[in-house]
């Protein structure tokens, strides 16, 4: 196995498609005794042909849309559920096998399900997976001292899982996945819900982790602080399809720059659209501003040389309140493939 | 085999149900009193409504001597595991599981035999005591909670046979809630088991059931002799190996339409 820069992979996959049936169920009675006598499937392609391979120690982001595939992916690649076809290796192991070394050796981090025993304090899980990864007691001391300074909740080691905030639990179950120092570790969205600090705490101790560990790490978020600071390597998966692997910069177009403007009026995107020439993937109007608000910025993404036709077109049909011009965020980026996304 | 995980889980299971101590005494004891009421009341209507004076010749006061020793291993009989690995395997919790370098199954199963070891042993104290009190034999109360654990282990193989159903149906509540019933009644929890007609004694020999409750109950107050209670314990291994080709074969057939659901 040898990925694209010609190290050793420590994580392949192989043309991976996963396809789901699920059981169609029909309004009212008619539905309920349809589903009783002629049941109705439908086949839906969580991935279609997947092939990547990831270097030892690498820092990876896997990032798309809502259904797009990232943690069918994930499952399989953790040895959850086995690929419909195609073939995955994590650490030289087929993960469906899930041989006990292969379980020895990774971890999966799931940012919206919990792992640990929601009645118990943390510190009893702990122990449970100190004995369950054979973690020699000392050793396993060191860690917990570490982990629980880093993460700064150890003064919650003795609390109920139960009783903790969304973020002391998130860190608790980061510290259960990684006791045992795994290989290669899977975090799905870990830092949903975090407030700020936490999620910068937690960042950090990812990186640190990885740096000195040498983990090998995928990472997905719908944050793109998260892929921007922490990942060497950016995955996007669109409808089920590889669209982008390599590096995050490269994502973003030499020559390219976002300009923002608020207007007097407030045009739909189709006047955008016919005003300027542009198609809508390249035109944001920002949506965190209340419907109220009667001049939102409106982004538009644009190579250099289209900045002032692009202003003289708007100019003809608009009063220009305010405008700047901005440098490409790796965030805008996805935004606009997000939307692709929903306009194919 | 590693005892390590196996004992840390035994410990944790303990530790899990006895993190709101009320509510396990409560369960506890509720768990005693309502098969002990429901047995009394029959006895009583029988015995001293009906005039009775003995019924497959056990008389009034050797039917309470039963419902007594059978309460200490109703307590034994098994938990809920088969539900819980039901909702486990619907909702997608078992990935948690699934992920560990531990048998799924057996890990399952050990946290929660944890509060029954430590419930069983409250009970050869209790059954010392009865047995003090009634001319019962200590060994036979170690040896009569042997079984009982023998038989504790094989509910929980059928069980999680069972629940392996939910990797088909996704819902297994039914089946599993008709498997209660039927152990309800085929363990001698309810009724002592040579109540059955003489014709229809086969259905309970026929299944392993009668080793939970029934079985323990009758080597512990001196109806069935050393022997017996020997065979019995070989009985409970041959059905132990069963149970274990059953779990073998449903969640290797299962696992592979497991969906690993939310996340």
């Amino acid at each position: 196995m040898t990925s694209q820069a010609g190290h050793s992979a420590i994580i392949e996959a192989k043309n991976i498609r996963r396809v789901f049936r699920s059981v169609q169920k029909g309004e009212g009675l008619r539905g309920a005794l349809g589903l009783l006598i002629s049941p109705q499937y439908q086949e839906h392609e969580a991935l279609k042909g997947i092939s990547f391979s990831l270097e030892p120690g690498s820092f990876n982001g896997l990032i798309g849309a809502n259904g797009a595939g990232k943690t069918t992916l994930l499952k399989i690649l953790a040895g959850l559920i086995p690929p419909s076809s195609g073939q995955a290796h994590v650490l030289g192991y087929e993960p469906f096998k899930r041989s006990l070394d292969f379980r020895k050796n990774i971890s999966l981090v799931m940012g919206q399900k919990a792992q640990l025993w929601w009645d118990l304090p943390a510190l009893d899980a702990f122990d449970l997976l100190r004995a369950i990864y054979e973690i020699p007691t000392q050793k396993y001391q060191e860690r917990l001292h570490t982990l629980s300074e880093l993460l700064d909740v150890k003064r919650h080691l003795h609390t109920q899982i139960r009783r903790l905030s969304l973020g002391e639990r998130m860190k608790m179950e980061l510290i259960g996945a990684i006791l045992h120092w795994p290989k290669v570790i899977f975090l799905d969205e870990p830092t949903i819900g975090l407030d700020v600090l936490a999620a910068h705490n937690l960042r950090e101790f990812l990186k640190a982790f990885n740096q000195k560990e040498k983990s090998t790490i995928i990472l997905t978020s719908h944050n793109m602080d998260d892929i921007e600071r922490l990942c060497s390597r950016v995955l996007i998966l669109r409808s089920g399809e590889l669209i982008f692997d390599g590096k995050p910069d490269r994502l973003i177009k030499k020559g390219e720059g976002r300009l923002r403007i608020r207007l007097m009026q407030r045009p739909t995107l189709e006047t955008l659209q016919q005003v300027t020439g542009l198609t809508p993937n390249l035109i944001e109007i920002d949506s965190n501003e209340g419907e109220n608000d009667s001049n939102p910025s409106i982004h538009f993404t644009l190579k250099q040389e289209e900045f002032v036709p692009t202003l003289q077109s708007l100019m003809t049909q608009f009063q220009i309140v305010d405008m700047g011009i901005e440098e490409q965020s790796l965030e805008s980026v996805i935004h606009r493939i997000y939307e692709e996304e929903k306009t194919q | 085999m590693k005892l390590g995980w196996r004992i840390a889980a035994l410990h944790n299971g303990l530790r899990d149900a006895t993190a709101y101590p009320i509510e396990f005494i409560i369960e506890f004891l509720s768990a005693a009193i309502a098969p002990a009421a429901i047995q009394w009341v029959l006895w009583y209507a029988m015995f001293k409504i009906g005039g009775a004076q003995t019924i497959a010749g056990m008389d009034y006061h050797s039917m309470i001597h039963y419902t007594l020793v059978s309460i200490l291993f109703t307590q034994i009989r098994g938990g809920d595991h088969d539900f819980e690995l039901a909702e486990m395997i619907r909702s997608g919790q078992l990935s948690n599981y699934l992920l560990r370098p531990v048998g799924v199954v057996e890990f399952v199963y050990l946290r929660g035999l944890g509060p029954k070891l430590f419930i069983s042993s409250f009970c050869i104290l209790l059954g010392i005591v009865i047995g003090f009190v009634s001319g019962m034999s200590p060994l036979r109360i170690l040896g009569s909670m042997l079984l009982a654990l023998i038989g504790n282990s094989i509910h929980y193989q059928i069980s999680a046979s069972l629940s392996a159903v939910s990797f088909l149906w996704e819902e297994a509540y039914s089946v599993l809630m008709v498997k209660n019933m039927l152990v309800s009644l085929l363990s001698g929890e309810l009724i002592p088991l040579n109540l059955f007609p003489a014709s229809y004694q086969w259905i309970w020999k026929s299944t392993p059931f009668y080793l939970y409750v029934f079985g323990p109950a009758q080597y512990a107050l001196g109806h069935w002799s050393d022997a017996q209670f020997f065979q019995q314990v070989l009985i409970g291994g041959f059905w132990l190996l069963i149970g274990w080709g059953l779990i073998r074969i449903s969640w290797g057939l299962g696992i592979r339409r497991y969906l690993s659901l939310g996340g």
